[in-house]
């Protein structure tokens, strides 16, 4: 592992050769999601500590380790506190992303059903286990999905927080995953554990953006930008919606601080990000002034500079302001009018650097992402929440509580929270699967891509030369070990390659001749 | 490669035509939305059936992060 650095935006200031994508606006992305455990129906008790290690004795008897790497380039462990943790490949492309987090999905799966027999042997053939893809227990503990974007070295914190934060606060009206709590239901289930904005703090207080800084890259070029204040979602647009949104708003932030001109997005600055998370949280409606920001009148200036531009340059394709949009005079503001005024400066800015943007993602179509960004506010602007049930899991998970309360008033609150981790529960959950069944949930991938997802990392990433490696290892019977940015055989050859560039899928020389070591080996 | 966000979809198309026939396709889907969600309702009020308490309570993770 790189050793921890400190987190300014500059590098050791040695002059060093760029990668070839440091000039332009690629990204490597990555999802970690940790998970919960429970059991419940057993004959005698049974600890949930004891069955994640269950779990993990298939992974333990072949690496002799609960923390390994997978031949599909990702990272599989067990989290302090029992939590079975996955980490995805590194991927160029949020669907990449979406189909690596759906293959540790399917992984997790297959560890509780060899668990789950295990366990019916000793402990009674009901016995059931459940592994929540959520974020908070029934005992107020919450846990996370990170999302890991590698940022250009030259983005400051300060921008981070000034900049990004109220958008990635703003982002859970449409990528909340809903909770149900003592105080009713909310957008998010994270909204109450996050006390600070950005910040290095792990153990003390949790920050929505953790500053630690292990770019797993050349630390001259680019930061790791650890956004930690996510929910886990179930719906696959909301995963690809997330990733690729927040990658959108770094690009517009990226090229403000490598041009040293604002952003635009100084005006949403907010004067209490946690006090506007929550705040945020708790409005159902989306619409209410929650949000104090440090600079109001920016923001109306900048509401207006935008809604008299749209008036007259409206044959634009897709940018035009939301005519909708009232500019009130409120001292506060809305999460839909941040949200609005994210939307409108990044659709402005690809509309001058299409070509560019749309060639750091390799898949995903960034209009297409934009003009589902823009339904998404202007359904939940126009109250037309409903129409976002296929997509997005809070609303989801809201019209259902709803509803069941009308066919049955005497819905318990204890019977609402357990609707609520059904959904989450991705082994013996049965609503998701329902709502997919049925067609009210999108899905985007197919069970074949996650299945192949399951030994294929992402080709274009050094994902690629990881698996590759670890495929030769297990084939050959190397004796080996690996991180994000190293690979070493012990037995019966001894050799290592670095890999430090994480959009180098082709290896250099160290590593060619690392893997020509293991293949002779096996003769 | 989900299709619906792959490059080649980009703008929805907007002419009248298209807005005629979307409206019709709405309103039969809305339709087939009410029956799917009366499903899924049912498949939930067996889940209901079981113990909620021991559900619920029985989830309690520590450490993490």
């Amino acid at each position: 592992m790189p050793e921890l650095r400190d987190s300014s935006n500059h590098g050791s200031g040695k002059h060093t050769h760029h990668c070839k994508e440091y000039d332009s606006y690629a990204r490597i992305f990555g999802l970690e999601t940790e998970y919960g455990v429970s059991v419940t129906e057993t004959d005698q008790s049974c600890d949930p500590g004891q069955v994640a290690m269950m779990m993990f004795a298939p992974v333990l008897s072949r690496s002799r380790t609960t923390n390994t790497y997978l031949e599909n380039g990702s990272r599989l462990y067990l989290d302090v506190g029992s939590h079975p943790e996955y980490a995805t490949a590194e991927a160029r492309d949020p669907s990449d992303a979406l189909v690596q987090d759906l293959a540790g999905e399917s992984i997790m799966r297959q560890l509780v059903d060899n668990a789950q027999a295990q366990l019916r042997k000793t402990h009674g053939p009901n016995a059931t286990i459940h592994l929540f893809k959520n974020n908070a227990d029934s005992a107020g503990h919450s846990f996370g999905c990170h999302e890991n974007y590698l940022v250009r070295r030259y983005v400051s914190l300060p921008a981070v927080n000034h900049q990004l934060l109220p958008f990635l606060v703003t982002r859970q009206i449409f990528t909340g995953a809903g909770l149900v709590n003592e105080h009713g239901f909310e957008i998010t289930q994270r909204a109450m554990f996050l006390e600070d904005g950005v910040s290095s703090s792990t153990t003390r207080s949790r920050p929505m953006v953790n500053t630690r800084d292990e770019p797993h890259a050349n630390p001259d070029e680019f930061r790791r930008l650890h956004v930690i204040l996510g929910d886990s979602n179930r719906s696959q647009w909301a995963t690809i919606m997330k990733l690729a949104t927040t990658h959108l708003v770094l690009c517009v932030i990226e090229d403000a601080a490598k041009r040293g001109i604002d952003s635009g997005f100084e005006a949403c600055s907010l004067s209490n990000p946690s006090a506007a998370n929550q705040a945020m949280s708790t409005d159902l409606s989306c619409h209410r002034p929650v949000m104090a920001l440090e600079n109001i009148k920016l923001f109306r200036s900048a509401q207006q500079r935008f809604h008299a531009n749209s008036s007259t340059d409206c044959d634009s394709a897709f940018v035009r302001y939301e005519r909708n949009v009232q500019i009130s005079n409120a001292e506060t503001v809305s999460a839909l009018e941040i949200q609005y005024l994210y939307w409108y400066i990044v659709a402005q800015f690809i509309e001058k650097h299409t070509g560019e943007i749309q060639a750091s993602l390799p898949e995903t179509s960034c209009l297409y992402v934009l003009n589902e960004w823009k339904h998404a506010l202007d359904a939940l602007n126009d109250g037309q929440i409903a129409s976002l049930s296929d997509r997005v899991d809070w609303i989801a998970k809201h019209q259902l509580i709803n509803q069941m309360s009308k066919r049955n008033p005497m819905l318990s609150s204890v019977q609402q929270r357990e609707i609520d981790l059904n959904y989450h529960d991705i082994t013996n959950g049965t609503i998701y699967p329902s709502l997919v069944h049925h067609k009210l949930m999108n899905t985007l991938v197919s069970d074949d891509a996650v299945q192949q997802a399951l030994t294929r990392p992402p080709a274009d990433t050094r994902a690629a030369l990881r698996g590759t490696f670890i495929r030769c290892a297990l084939r050959t019977g190397v004796s080996f070990s690996c991180d994000w940015t190293h690979l070493k055989t012990t037995v019966p050859v001894h050799g290592e390659a670095e890999i430090n560039d994480p959009f180098d899928y082709r290896g250099d020389a160290q590593y060619a001749g690392l893997i020509e070591s293991m293949k002779r080996s096996e003769v | 490669m989900p299709q619906q966000f792959a490059q080649s979809q980009h703008q929805n198309s907007d002419t009248s035509e298209n807005q005629k026939q979307q409206c019709s396709e709405k309103m039969t889907s809305l339709r087939h939305q009410q029956d799917a969600l009366d499903a899924v309702l049912d498949d939930i009020s067996s889940t209901l059936e079981t113990d909620a308490e021991e559900y619920v309570s029985s989830f309690v993770q520590k450490g993490g992060e």
